[in-house]
């Protein structure tokens, strides 16, 4: 039976929005152990490790997709579809460069990391955590906010954007001294445009975090 | 045994079919909100539902109603007996049998428009086009766009002020405390307003409206004070979300409201026509407005909450399991707002139907930003069935009226 009353209310796309950035919590956590299995030498399981995130990102994938399909036309939302689907867009797309930087990896993943870098690219993994957990935790406040609209809520969430930012800046900070490193290193040219692009990759992970923070702070502008 | 007789118990049958369909209808509106947003389980809802709707149509249902709904038709076809019973019986029917269909099928449609239309039908078939008020009738169209949009409104700003007043503030619970009083004497206030103008115990009391409007301000702010002192006496304080166990006991008293004015405005519909043929078979003629005897509103308020118990149980379940984003303050909202419409529309003497006020209410806490998602496009289909239920209740009540007539 299909009540009227009942027709009224849409699945809200927070609860998957806030599931998405579960599964990136999730990815996190594998991301972080390949690149220890990567930097540790003779590295087993980074094929493993791998095939977790791809099979993680394509569930994440599909809940992108029902989100962006159970929104009716029609349909009134807290914050602008538009917005929502931008913000959904920036968190995606932290999840594309996790899985990125893997593949990245795989392509040339017989001389590993170079002696020098190993610390300075378990430091930068290490950071990308920290965006990556402020997320999740971001969505569930935005939620908080958008039931309550209190101002103190409003300003913890806007609280977490900065630190988003913050975290943003001292990644990069990271991969800027990485890329020094390694143009002055003697290493071979190749194992150079690998690290190279390697640390831009992982350093992009940051910078969508940031940009899902930034389009969530238009979502939560009054 | 004459064929009056006959007619009669046909005539208690079929307005206890249609005030059944209004239970297994309208239990929706009164106590979805409530059920989704967890204030009372689907059991105490049935019960609840039930009990007041009884109530509500006994003690302020109209105890006078007009023979055919809101003068739309002219009397005028009333002057055969044999033909108004003919026709009574027959719109009875085809209201029924209508929103029997659109309980099958899920349809948004209104009881009280199918009643209307019937009438329309039984009118034309009588006495032709002329017997219509048409402008009557436009009255009555624009009256289901405006109580939807009335509903809204209130359903807007009462939430509005929740948010400005209690859940955006620093200790939410305590500023819902101190508000309780207000939003319970609101709810009082419009309560015992339309007891006073409504009831014929209220008119019997014979109170000028400005004595009216002060009593129901004295007694609302009394009344509110007491629920809230028994609101802090009950509810403990907690770190957080206590203002939405406030609302929760709040909207427990919302929606007996709601399915207090749902009795009194729907009961109408099952026996305004009853009613008619009850002085017809009884005195043999009938003017243009009857007195409905308590026993026949009783009738029909059992009618309408045996439809609420058979019907309530897998509706309320569905309710219960899809509308998991309603939170009490949003709920009481919905609540407030299409009591406070169907009272009002109904003391105006307009057909207001309660499934538009309720959908009304959760679409003005949709656009205050209360609901996470709304589904607007339902006014559109409400919008189609509203002109569909007239006419397919009219057809149905010629065809009807057709029928009895070679077998009467």
């Amino acid at each position: 039976m299909r009540i009227p009353f009942i027709s009224l209310f849409v699945t809200s796309p927070f609860e998957g929005i806030q599931e998405h950035a579960e599964k990136i919590k999730e990815c996190s956590g594998v991301f972080q152990q390949a690149m220890e299995c990567i930097i540790e030498d003779r590295c087993e399981d980074f094929e493993h490790f791998r095939q977790d995130i791809d099979k993680l990102e394509s569930e994440a994938d599909a809940i992108k997709r029902r989100i962006r399909g159970h929104i009716p036309k029609g349909t009134l939302l807290m914050v602008d579809k538009f917005q929502l689907f931008r913000y959904l867009r920036e968190q995606d797309k932290v999840l594309d460069a996790v899985e990125e930087a893997l593949d990245w990896i795989s392509f040339r993943s017989t001389p590993g990391i170079p002696e020098i870098l190993e610390k300075d690219f378990m430091l930068m993994v290490d950071a990308v955590m920290d965006p990556i957990e402020e997320l999740s935790k971001m969505v569930a406040e935005a939620r908080k906010y958008f039931s309550n609209f209190s101002a103190s809520q409003r300003n913890l969430v806007k609280d977490m954007i900065r630190t988003l930012r913050r975290h943003e800046h001292e990644i990069d900070k990271i991969e800027d001294t990485i890329k020094q490193k390694i143009l002055n290193s003697s290493e071979d040219p190749v194992t150079v445009f690998h690290m190279v692009r390697l640390a831009e990759i992982i350093g992009s992970i940051a910078d969508h975090a940031e940009n899902a923070g930034d389009m969530m702070r238009a979502m939560v502008a009054r | 045994m004459n064929a009056e007789f006959y007619i009669l118990i046909l005539g208690y049958i079929f307005g206890f079919y249609m005030a059944w369909n209004i239970g297994a209808n309208d239990v929706a509106n009164s106590m979805a909100s409530a059920v989704g947003a967890k204030a009372i389980t689907i059991r105490q809802a049935i019960f609840i539902a039930g009990i007041l709707n009884v109530v509500g149509a006994t003690f302020i249902g109209a105890h006078v109603t007009n023979t055919i709904r809101k003068g739309i038709v002219s009397t005028d076809i009333l002057t055969d007996p044999h033909l108004a019973l003919i026709g009574a019986l027959s719109a009875l029917l085809a209201a029924a049998l209508w929103v029997s269909f659109a309980t099958w099928k899920s349809l948004p449609v209104s009881t009280t428009h199918s009643i209307v239309g019937a009438m329309i039908g039984f009118g034309i078939v009588a006495g032709g086009f002329s017997v219509i008020n048409w402008g009557k009738l436009g009255a009555v169209v624009l009256s289901w766009v405006i109580s939807p949009v009335f509903s809204m409104v209130i359903g807007f700003v009462i939430f509005k002020l929740i948010v400005k007043t209690i859940i955006s503030k620093k200790d939410p619970y305590t500023s819902a405390l101190k508000s309780s009083p207000f939003f319970i004497g609101l709810a009082f206030f419009v309560i015992i307003l339309s007891f006073l103008f409504k009831t014929p115990l209220g008119k019997n009391l014979a109170i000028e409206t400005p004595m009216a409007l002060v009593i129901a301000l004295i007694l609302a702010s009394v009344l509110g004070v007491s629920g809230m002192r028994v609101l802090r006496r009950f509810i403990k304080k907690r770190a957080s979300g206590g203002e939405e166990d406030i609302f929760r006991r709040i909207q427990i008293g919302t929606s007996c409201y709601v399915a207090l004015a749902q009795g009194a405005n729907d009961v109408a519909n099952a026996i305004g026509p009853l009613a008619v043929i009850y002085f017809l078979v009884k005195t043999g003629n009938i003017g243009a407005k009857v007195p409905v005897p308590v026993f026949l509103l009783l009738f029909g308020g059992v009618g309408i909450a045996c439809g609420i118990s058979m019907a309530g149980y897998r509706v309320m379940d569905t309710i219960g399991r899809k509308i998991t984003t309603l939170t009490n303050t949003r709920g009481f909202s919905v609540d407030f707002a299409a009591a406070t419409t169907v009272l009002i529309a109904s003391k105006l003497g307009l057909p207001v139907s309660t499934t538009h006020a309720a959908v009304g209410g959760v679409l003005g806490v949709g656009l205050a930003r209360g609901v996470e998602a709304v589904n607007f496009k339902i006014i559109f289909q409400i919008i189609i069935y509203w002109v569909l239920t007239v006419p397919a209740a009219a057809l149905t009540s010629i065809v009807l009226f057709k029928i009895l007539q070679l077998l009467i």
